[in-house]
This record gives C-alpha cells, sequence and structure tokens, in this order.
C-alpha cells in the first residue's frame, strides 16, 4: 500500500519538477532525478534509481528542441517506482515497460494541453497592454499564472493514479505472474532492452558520420573491460565460495573511468581545432582574410597539401 | 532629439533582478501561439519602466514589440536581453528596430547551439553517468548532475553582465570558441553513446536450437566474433528504423516495446 503522505509528497514533486525543468533545471526533474526522489520517499532507493536509470538512458537523446512536447519520461518513473516497491510481483524491469512507458506516452497530451492554456494568459497581456492605463502588476502575475497549468498537467494525473491505480496495477500484476507469464517475460526484456532506443536517438542527432572513430572506440574498449571485470567477478564469488580464506572484493567496471577516456580524448580534439585563424571565423570577413593570409604564407599551405 | 532619449543606466541590482526572473520566470508562459514572448517581457519589465517611465507611449510601444514571438534556448536568452538593453538604454524607442531584427536574428542561432549543448551533450554525459552509478543503485553519479546544473545556473547568471558590456561583437567573438566546444563535447557524447550500448542494454539470446543431437548456443558463438553484438544490432536496427519517414522517438519506442514483448516471450532472447 502506498501511504497517504506518500501520495501526498509524490504529486507534490510532479507538480514541482517540471517547473524545475522551466526555470533552474537543477537536472531532479530528470528521470534520473525522479527516481532517486520517488526512492526516497517510497523508502527503496535502489529500484527508484535503477528505474530512473533506465528511464533517462531511454529518453537520452530526446531533447525539447524548438520547444516540442517530449515523451515525459520523468512522470512515468514516478509512477512505475511507486507501485513497483508497494505492488506484489511487479519488478523493476516489467514496471518500466508496463507503467513508465505507457504513462510516459500519454503524458504528451497533457503536456501539449498545458501549453495551449498559456495561450489564454498571452492573449490576456496583451490586452491589459492595450489599455490606457497598464496595470504592470497584473501583466507580471498573468506571466506566473503560466506555472499553474504546466503544474497541473502533471501533479493531477499522478495523484489520480497514485490514489486510484493500485488496485489495477495489482491486478496486472497477477495476471503478469499467472495466465500472463509469457507477457510479463516479454515485458522485462523489454525493460532490459529499451534504453537501445536512446542511445540510437541521440546518434540521430549527433555527428556520427563525422565521429565514427569515437563510436567504434567507446564501445569496443569498454565491451572488452566489461567482459574482463564481469568475468573477474564471477570468478571471485567462485573462489570465495571454495575458500573462506579469499576476501578481496572485485567491484564492476567503474564508468566514470572510461568517462576519463573519452574526456582525454575530447580534450585533444578541441586541441586540434584552431580558433581565431581564417578558416574558423564567420562568413563575412572569411574570404577577404582568407585571401590575405593565402598571399602571406603560400608556401606553408602547399607544404600541407603535399 | 537629445531629450527623447532615455537617461537612466541600469544597475547592479537591476542585473540581479533580470537574473531572477529569467532563471525563475523566463518558461512559465511558453505557450504555442508565441511561445517565450510574454516570459521575456515579464524578465526586461521593470527596467523597461525605468527607461521610458511609467505610462508613456514609448513604454507601451516597446511592451508591444516584445509581446511578440520569441523562442530561444532558457541558457542564453539573457545574452540576448543584454544586447537589447544595451539599445534600448542608449537609444530609446529609436532603437527599436534594431532591437527588434537583433531578437529575431539571434533567437534561432542560440536556440540551436542552446539546443545541442544543454538539451542534448550535457544530458548525454552526465545523464549517462548518473544512469550508469544509478543502474546499481548508487545516486552519487545524479548529485554530480546536480552539482554541474548549479554551476550552470551561474554561468547563466554571469552572461546577462557580460552580453551587456560587448554588445553584438560578443557573438561573432563567441562563434568560434562555442563552435568548437560543441564540436569537442560532441567527440565526448559519440564515445559515451558507444560505452553505453557496450554496458547498458542488457539482453541476450536464449534461443538454443536443437540441430539433429547437437545444440547450438548462438550467444556463446556471438561472443566469441565480439561480445555485446546483440545490443550493437538492436541500437542500429533503431537507428535505421528512426531514418524512415514519419517515425518519431515516441513511436520508435512503441515499436521495440512490442518487439521485445514478442521475442522475450517465446523466449529467442532474454534479460541477461
Amino acid at each position: 500500500m502506498i501511504a497517504w503522505w506518500q501520495i501526498l509528497l509524490l504529486t507534490l514533486y510532479a507538480g514541482l519538477e517540471i517547473l524545475d525543468e522551466l526555470q533552474i533545471y537543477s537536472s531532479l526533474n530528470t528521470p534520473v532525478g525522479a527516481g532517486l526522489i520517488a526512492g526516497l520517499i517510497m523508502g527503496d532507493l535502489p529500484t527508484g534509481l535503477f528505474i530512473g536509470a533506465s528511464m533517462q538512458l531511454m529518453v537520452l537523446g530526446v531533447g525539447t528542441f524548438g520547444g516540442a512536447s517530449r515523451i515525459d519520461a520523468t512522470t512515468g518513473t514516478v509512477l512505475a517506482t511507486a507501485f513497483s516497491t508497494t505492488v506484489k510481483g511487479m519488478s523493476p524491469q516489467a514496471a518500466i515497460s508496463s507503467i513508465a512507458v505507457p504513462v510516459a506516452a500519454i503524458m504528451v497530451e497533457l503536456d501539449v494541453l498545458a501549453r495551449f492554456a498559456n495561450t489564454y494568459f498571452s492573449h490576456r497581456i496583451d490586452h491589459l497592454i492595450e489599455q490606457d492605463k497598464i496595470n504592470y502588476k497584473a501583466v507580471e502575475r498573468n506571466v506566473l499564472y503560466g506555472a499553474i497549468p504546466w503544474s497541473l498537467s502533471r501533479a493531477i494525473p499522478v495523484f489520480i493514479a497514485l490514489a486510484f491505480g493500485q488496485g489495477l496495477v495489482q491486478t496486472i500484476a497477477n495476471a503478469l505472474n499467472g495466465d500472463l507469464l509469457w507477457l510479463g517475460q516479454g515485458l522485462t526484456v523489454a525493460g532490459a532492452a529499451l534504453p537501445a532506443v536512446g542511445f540510437a536517438i541521440l546518434l540521430r542527432y549527433l555527428p556520427v558520420k563525422k565521429h565514427v572513430a569515437y563510436l567504434i572506440l567507446g564501445f569496443t574498449i569498454t565491451t572488452l573491460f566489461s567482459v574482463l571485470f564481469t568475468s573477474i567477478q564471477s570468478l571471485g564469488a567462485g573462489v570465495a565460495a571454495v575458500n573462506k580464506n579469499f576476501t578481496a572484493i572485485f567491484n564492476g567496471l567503474p564508468m566514470l573511468a572510461i568517462a576519463m577516456i573519452g574526456f582525454a580524448l575530447a580534450i585533444l580534439h578541441y586541441k586540434n581545432i584552431p580558433i581565431g585563424k581564417p578558416a574558423g571565423k564567420n562568413a563575412e570577413d572569411q574570404s577577404e582574410k582568407i585571401s590575405s593570409s593565402a598571399d602571406n604564407d603560400e608556401g606553408e599551405i602547399t607544404d600541407d597539401e603535399l | 532629439m537629445t531629450n527623447s532619449k532615455p537617461k537612466y543606466k541600469l544597475t547592479d541590482k537591476d542585473f540581479n533582478q533580470i537574473n531572477r526572473r529569467s532563471l525563475f520566470g523566463f518558461q512559465l508562459g511558453w505557450n504555442y501561439e508565441r511561445m517565450q514572448n510574454s516570459g521575456y517581457l515579464y524578465t526586461i519589465l521593470p527596467q523597461l519602466r525605468k527607461i521610458y517611465g511609467d505610462d508613456s507611449p514609448e513604454l507601451k510601444e516597446m511592451m508591444k514589440t516584445h509581446m511578440q514571438f520569441f523562442n530561444t534556448s532558457n541558457f542564453f536568452n539573457t545574452i540576448i536581453t543584454g544586447i537589447d538593453l544595451a539599445v534600448e538604454e542608449n537609444e530609446g524607442i529609436e532603437g527599436k528596430d534594431t532591437v527588434e531584427s537583433m531578437k529575431v536574428g539571434l533567437m534561432g542561432p542560440f536556440a540551436a547551439i542552446g539546443d545541442s549543448i544543454f538539451a542534448s551533450l550535457i544530458p548525454t554525459i552526465f545523464g549517462a553517468l548518473a544512469a550508469s552509478m544509478a543502474h546499481e543503485g548508487n545516486p552519487v553519479g545524479a548529485i554530480i548532475w546536480v552539482v554541474a546544473c548549479l554551476l550552470i545556473c551561474v554561468f547563466r547568471w554571469k552572461q546577462l553582465h557580460f552580453a551587456y558590456d560587448k554588445g553584438v561583437s560578443l557573438v561573432t567573438d563567441m562563434r568560434d570558441r562555442l563552435n568548437a566546444l560543441t564540436d569537442s563535447a560532441t567527440v565526448l557524447g559519440v564515445f559515451m553513446v558507444g560505452a553505453l550500448v557496450a554496458t547498458m542494454v542488457n539482453i541476450k539470446f536464449a534461443w538454443v536450437p536443437q540441430i539433429g543431437k547437437v545444440s547450438m548456443n548462438i550467444q556463446n558463438n556471438l561472443d566469441m566474433i565480439i561480445p555485446k553484438l546483440l545490443p550493437a544490432a538492436v541500437v542500429g536496427f533503431v537507428y535505421w528504423l528512426l531514418g524512415k519517414k514519419g517515425m518519431t522517438s515516441t513511436k520508435a519506442i512503441l515499436i521495440v516495446l512490442v518487439l521485445c514483448v514478442v521475442l522475450g516471450g517465446i523466449g529467442v532472447i532474454a534479460k541477461i
């Protein structure tokens, strides 16, 4: 059961996270932040973080480009965490694909609704400016009122789902572990595979063709190390089971270390980009600079071309 | 002529107020019709009132001007605000055309740079780090991201005054460096995606077909070629899928969901 104060706190978080995203962007509005907070509220941090992490990876490349609505993985994470920690037989993976993803997809519509609602306040400001004596405080108030549709568009669905959805989710969970066991299995697999979509979307936005070497490097280095680390871990566990004196602990592959390799490559790349040289200048003075520099160091250019 | 020009000079207090309003109010009024129009007006309204004086026709005119369509990155909007106020402070209502064309001219480029850095690259790099740690139940990565975001807020706070001092020349000066930075950050981004494909897509072949009396372990055979080939193939498939006409990210997510449910349900692939 979800306690009433948990419902209240999660609703409050849902209403505030979207404002955070619009305002200071503290990253607590992201799926991984939602997992952290929902996990803390529900008293099961690992489950919250796991669901948040999977959803984060799924939407990695889905930014808000030009103000378009996007799949709302944050709200999905909140609900999936709440139900996965309280409903019997709802594993985190199954919660990701049976709760988090559908919720996230439906929430897009409510985001659209909020953006439409704010048009009303914009028109009211137009009207206020037309007055002979402008009420400046009212103009400012009508900008800030915009927070209300934004906030409610998240808080209301979360509240309704948490307050009235538990029975339904329990029924789903029972079915997935009973008659529909195959479906439950499939949903679990889907939960594990969904991050792949996020990576593919991201690759669509990044200049992959230009930087494909780094993609291959990142994949290969990490694959080799992850196999190495996992093998050593299972070896260690095996030896420890046989020999009680064996107490060495082997950790998993630290991703920060992998990120450091990538960071080093990025620094090298940055240092190789000429800044302030003719080639990098803006279009207007590019042509004349190039022509003048071509006169000056003509010999050098021909050297380079050889 | 000189009489029509405003005499107000912006103070540090004004800059702080604009920054506060930008951080906490700029996007609240976001709407489909003119997007960040009311937010832009909101951030500079107190300063406009000081420059033109309450109830002056100039103020009304400029308020209407600033209620026009506006949309840019909310991480860079105060750069445009800074340049705008430098013009309005010096030229007053005569600078209206300059301000209008400057706003229209700069909002697109800054939206593009801002989106690629702050909506795509930063979330990729820090999100990947936070997620890969959180996957193991470790909240440290998520906290690192919060700290990074607060540092970005400092940067957002500083840029207003900077832009106000430098004016339009700032944009041309900054373009090279920003482009180089973005390009290098994409190197890290692309590298991290490669690393994530290798660690975060946790599926494998579970199907062991029997050929006569020999059972064939597909996953084991694939591992001998290169480990994690299936995750790489799935990412490649979705990448190809996204290139199709009319495909959206939400549709792609749902397609993968259904495919995995079916293939996982009949036991061809399984979670690691």
